[in-house]
Formats: structure tokens, C-alpha cells, sequence
């Protein structure tokens, strides 16, 4: 086996959309790198049951060590707790702890802090993070949450950290509290009215809930800013490697080739793209169409699913060639059974080490 | 006008584009006219259906057909415009950079958005929206719940207001059964038909809602097992695939028995060897109920 393959990666990042098979992916990469030795963790965002039994951290949240393993590295693994790292960071960040409690009981917090669109990227990020600056681990490996795009990922934290930006609480806050009510304070007039047609359309009780929500949190605002620049650096950083997980139709084929050249804009490094479940594994596009006779209700299944697969087949050349240019690309055959337990995982990650070979 | 709608979703990758799709095709043809709602920033539709571009206003795709992107953002932003009715004020207000920062991640903003513009015909307040019929190609589940709760929780955490007023309504149209559906699709796998149980009893506990499930891309084949036994000692490719589709359906069979537990309304889509688009949708749509 290859053993530069992720050697000089210190964290990966798996992204696809949803259904993809993402997670899979991701704890196939850990187990190839504990076999090249590495001390590897693998954070998951929702593992499969049968995965999350494999891996040992069924019911558990916490960082374990994958039982069963016999691999000249270390293999651990995690679900990322989603509250818990949203509720940590902000104990982290404010600088009172009665003030952690208030946003702990803000209704918009607690909405905000499940599962609303962009907060589950944000904690699988700050997770990260605070994993890799532990530098208990050779390498992280980080599934992403499912997503419909896999672009989504990587814009889901700006836009978060635009809730803490500074200029939105300000817009709340009133300082003397009494001179001229709620927005007495607010210097712009052109601001004082955007504020008006919010409140005709929303209501007061809505602009002070909002307006609680943000001045509560704006105290939180100067650990997170600084903790965007920081993941941003390690999000960029050379030693940082991103793999596209994509499955093979024509629309997703489509948006990998977008990701790819979204991803190089912004200066990540994208390395691998792996096609999961491609063909079936009793396929071989190559053989001839021989007739067999005797099973004429098979047959014509048989070369029904063929042919749908080899048109398939031309699709996803047309998209090898262009991707190679950028990452290498590994397919993955369809293995058609369930992963259930850690053998099922090396089977794989031994297809995606001969898959490397290959290329 | 009584309009109906229509919200479909499921785990991340079962289909449920394509199944939106067929749904929305089969209503136009009963002579309905419908809109196709995609949710998000980017058009699977545009790339899949190869259209010029899809965007916030309809594009016809089809007789009585046609297809739109929601994103919260320009839900948000037509609704306001509607009743802020001074241009140069709704321009102060959308232009303004903090605003446009704040509409993106308020919590639960968009998504109340969405909620709104989508129930909007039913509750008769904002613009108009002039289809018989919604079709939602909606978020995937756990976005979906999230969709679904930010009527409820806004609603609590605003009790008074037009905030508070407009999301017990959305609240209350979105529970109606005369006028909203959902339709959770799913595959013959593990893992898609768990998910689909769990939001199926979701959906009962905090909406009272009955979900139907759709279970898609089901190998639909008469074959004897005798047959397929039969095949597989011939050792060559063939016997290779008699052993792949017994494997296959054996399981199929399996999940089907644990998806009929479900006390759900539950139809199968056959898997079709179709990789073009428009003749899938229309294969689907003709056996869907």
C-alpha cells in the first residue's frame, strides 16, 4: 500500500451533499491511516447504527478508541455533540457565566443552537478545532454535515459570524435605556427606520427577543472572530486537505465540477475525490454481451441494468477527465451489503488504497 | 382559490427531487396548475432538467408547469416589499449591510420565510401566488423539522404582534390536512427507511401530521427464486448478477415488511434504467397515486 497517501495531512475534510455516503467514506480514510500508522481520530456528524456500533460510540459522545483494532496506528472516533459544542463555545466566550446562562435561556438561542441551517457547520468546525489544537492526533479526519450542496460547507461559518458582528447589536442597544425608548440611542436615522419597518411587520415582542438574543451574544463576539481567522488559517493551510464525496449521477457529477473550482478560488486545497458506490460490484462494463440461454427474464434485466449502466459509464468519463487535473479520483464499486462491522470498513479502505495504486 | 400543498422530503439522496418532480408533473396533467418550489441557494433543476435558469419568479417547464428557487432571503425580501409598498424605503431597508447580514442567520428568520411565502395563498396575506397546486422539493430531514418547527417556536417565543399572529397562522395551515400533504421518500436501504420511520413519527407526535411514504427505486421483477438459485452456478457474469438481484431483493423484501410497520400510507416506485431525465419524470409520475 501507498504510504504517502495523506501523509503530510494533518486534518481531512470530507464534503459531499447529503446520501452520499459520506461518513462511510470518512471512517474508511481513518482506517487506511491507522494501518500507515498514524494516530488518527475520525469525528462523524449522524453515523449509520451498524457504523456507529463498528466504530464503538453508539450512545456515546465522547473521543473512544475503536474496538477490536489491530492497526500499526491508533484508531479513535467521535460523534460531534452539536448543543453541547455550541453550549461550550459560548461558556468559553462569554465573559460572565450569568451571561453564558441568559443566552442559555434565549429562545432564538436554543432554536438557533439544534438544527437550523449553517450552526450544525459551524460546531462540526469549532470540534475540529479544538481536536486539532489538542495535538493529541496525527491527523482529523472530519465528515461534514449533510448538506444539499457541497459548496454549502464551506459558506455556512461567514455566515454565522455575521450574527456576531458587532454593527447588529448595536442596532439594539440602548445604553441610558430610558432618554427616548427602544431606539432612542440609534445614531443613523436611515438605520432608526429599517428598524421601524422591521418592527411594523414583526412586532415589538419579536425586536426585543431579537434584540436580546443580540446583545447577549455580542459579548461572544470577540473569541469568535478570532476563532474564524484561526480555523480559516488551519481551513487553508497546506497540511489541510479536502475530499469531494460525490455518487454518480449527472447533476451531482455537475455540481463536483462546480465544487472543485469554488473550492480552488478559495485557496482550499482539494486532493481527493472520491465517487462512491459507481457500479455494482458484479459488473464488468469491459466483457462481452453474451447471450445465455435459459434465463431469458434474467438476461433482459441483466442487460437492462448494462446498458443503463454504461451510458453511465460515459458520463462519468467525460467527468474523470476533466476533474484529474485537480485531485486524483478514486471510484468506488456499489458493495451492495450494509458495513457492520471493522473488517467491512479495512475491505473498503483496501479498495480505495488499490483504487490509489491504479492511479 | 383553494390551493393545495404539497411538501416532499426524506434523508439526502432517496430521490425526492425527482420524486417532487413527477408528483408535480402527474397534478398539471389532472389539469391543476402547479408550481415546482426548490428550497436553497442553487437549482438542482437548472443542471438536471438542462433549463436556461430557474430563479425566485415561476418558469414554465410544461403545460400548467413551472418551477421556482425559494431562498428565505427573497421570500423575505417580497413579502416585506409587499406591504412596505414605499420602493425607496424596502430599498433603504434590504440595502442596508447589517440587514442583509441579519435576514441570512437570524435564527429561525428564513426558514419562517419560506413557511410563509409557501402557506401565503391557503392564509390569503402578502402577494399573490397564482397556482391550484405547491409541489415543495423541501430540505432533508433534520433541515426539514427545523423548517417545520420555526412557525411553533416563533410563535412562542413571539405571542404578540403580526410576528406572533402570522406564525400561529402558517402554524395552523401547515397542520391542515385539507390543504397540506407530505411525503417522505425513501429507498429499499437501511438506513433511509430508519430515518423516514423516525420523521413519520415526528411529524405525528409535534404536528399531528400524517406523513405517506414513497418508497423509491424497488427492483420490480417476477423472477422465480428457483431461477436465480439456478443461474448462479453457471460461474460467469450472469451467475455473478443472479446472486447480486437475490441478495437484493431478499433485503428489499425485508425492508418492505419493516416500512409497511409504519401505520403509513405507503406506495412503491419501481427502479427505473432510464438515465434521461424528463422520460424518468414521466415514468414516475404515471404510477404514482
Amino acid at each position: 500500500m501507498s504510504s504517502t497517501l495523506f501523509q503530510d495531512t494533518k486534518v481531512l475534510i470530507c464534503v459531499g451533499s447529503g446520501g452520499v455516503g459520506k461518513t462511510t467514506v470518512a471512517a474508511s480514510l481513518a482506517v487506511l491511516a491507522a494501518k500507515e500508522g498514524r494516530r488518527v481520530l475520525v469525528l462523524t456528524i449522524d453515523p449509520a447504527k451498524r457504523l456507529a456500533q463498528t466504530l464503538g460510540i453508539e450512545g456515546s459522545k465522547d473521543i473512544t478508541k475503536v474496538p477490536g483494532q489491530n492497526f500499526a496506528g491508533e484508531l479513535y472516533a467521535s460523534v460531534i455533540d452539536h448543543k453541547k459544542t455550541f453550549d461550550d463555545f459560548v461558556a468559553r466566550a462569554a465573559r460572565k457565566a450569568e451571561s453564558a446562562e441568559k443566552i442559555y435561556k434565549n429562545r432564538l438561542y436554543q432554536q438557533l443552537s439544534t438544527n437550523l441551517s449553517g450552526s450544525q457547520e459551524f460546531t462540526a468546525l469549532e470540534k475540529l478545532y479544538s481536536c486539532y489544537e489538542s495535538g493529541e492526533f496525527d491527523l482529523i479526519i472530519l465528515d461534514t454535515p449533510p448538506t444539499k450542496h457541497a459548496i454549502d460547507f464551506l459558506h455556512a461559518p461567514q455566515k454565522l459570524s455575521a450574527l456576531f458582528n458587532e454593527g447588529v447589536a448595536k442596532w439594539f442597544r440602548d445604553p441610558e435605556g430610558k432618554k427616548s425608548g427602544f431606539f432612542g440611542q440609534l445614531l443613523q436615522t436611515g438605520t432608526r427606520q429599517v428598524l421601524k419597518i422591521l418592527e411594523s411587520l414583526t412586532g415589538s415582542t419579536f425586536i426585543h427577543e431579537l434584540g436580546d438574543f443580540f446583545i447577549n451574544i455580542e459579548q461572544c463576539q470577540e473569541q469568535l472572530l478570532k476563532r474564524t481567522v484561526d480555523v480559516h488559517r488551519l481551513l487553508v493551510a497546506p497540511s489541510t486537505q479536502f475530499c469531494l464525496v460525490t455518487s454518480f449521477d449527472q447533476a451531482k457529477l455537475k455540481e463536483a465540477e462546480y465544487f472543485s473550482r469554488e473550492i480552488k478560488k478559495g485557496g482550499y486545497h482539494l486532493t481527493t475525490v472520491v465517487l462512491n458506490r459507481v457500479f455494482p460490484y458484479w459488473l464488468d462494463l469491459r466483457s462481452e454481451d453474451k447471450s445465455q440461454k435459459g434465463h431469458a427474464g434474467l438476461v433482459s434485466l441483466y442487460s437492462q441494468m448494462r446498458s443503463y449502466y454504461n451510458q453511465r459509464d460515459l458520463i462519468y468519463q467525460q467527468f474523470e477527465a476533466n476533474i484529474r487535473k485537480e485531485a486524483r479520483v478514486f471510484r468506488i464499486p456499489d458493495l451492495v451489503k450494509d458495513i457492520s462491522d471493522l473488517r467491512g470498513l479495512e475491505e473498503l479502505s483496501g479498495l480505495i488504497a488499490e483504487g490509489e495504486k491504479k492511479a | 382559490m383553494k390551493q393545495e400543498i404539497h411538501f416532499v422530503t426524506g434523508k439526502g439522496g432517496v430521490g425526492k427531487s425527482v420524486i417532487a418532480a413527477a408528483l408535480a408533473l402527474k397534478k398539471s396533467k389532472e389539469g391543476k396548475k402547479v408550481l415546482l418550489v426548490e428550497l436553497g441557494d442553487q437549482s438542482f433543476f437548472k443542471d438536471f432538467l438542462d433549463l436556461p435558469e430557474v430563479g425566485y419568479q415561476p418558469t414554465a417547464i410544461a403545460p400548467n408547469l413551472s418551477v421556482a428557487l425559494w431562498t428565505g432571503e427573497a421570500c423575505l425580501q417580497e413579502y416585506a416589499r409587499h406591504f412596505i409598498k414605499v420602493e425607496s424605503l424596502a430599498k433603504l431597508f434590504f440595502e442596508n449591510a447589517v440587514m442583509k447580514a441579519f435576514i441570512n442567520v437570524a435564527p429561525a428568520l428564513p426558514e419562517l420565510a419560506i413557511m410563509g411565502k409557501v402557506t401565503s395563498g391557503p392564509r390569503k396575506h402578502g402577494p399573490a401566488l397564482p397556482f391550484d397546486c405547491l409541489v415543495v422539493d423541501a430540505f432533508a430531514t433534520g433541515h426539514f423539522i427545523a423548517l417545520l418547527e420555526a412557525p411553533k417556536g416563533m410563535a412562542q417565543a413571539v405571542q404578540f404582534g403580526p410576528m406572533g399572529e402570522q406564525s400561529r397562522s402558517i402554524d395552523a395551515c401547515i397542520r391542515n390536512k385539507d390543504l397540506t400533504s407530505y411525503h417522505i421518500v425513501t429507498l429499499p436501504e437501511e438506513l433511509p427507511v430508519k430515518e423516514a420511520t423516525e420523521l413519520f413519527q415526528r411529524l405525528k407526535a409535534e404536528f399531528e401530521i400524517s406523513a405517506d411514504l414513497i418508497m423509491n427505486k424497488v427492483i420490480a421483477t417476477d423472477l422465480p427464486l428457483a431461477s436465480l438459485k439456478e443461474a448462479q452456478e453457471e460461474g460467469s457474469d450472469l451467475g455473478k448478477f443472479a446472486a447480486y438481484i437475490e441478495h437484493q431483493l431478499e433485503h428489499q423484501r425485508a425492508i418492505l415488511e419493516k416500512a409497511k410497520q409504519v401505520p403509513s400510507d405507503l406506495q412503491t416506485v419501481p427502479l427505473y434504467f432510464e438515465t434521461n431525465a424528463w422520460p424518468l419524470i414521466q415514468k414516475i409520475a404515471e404510477v404514482l397515486r
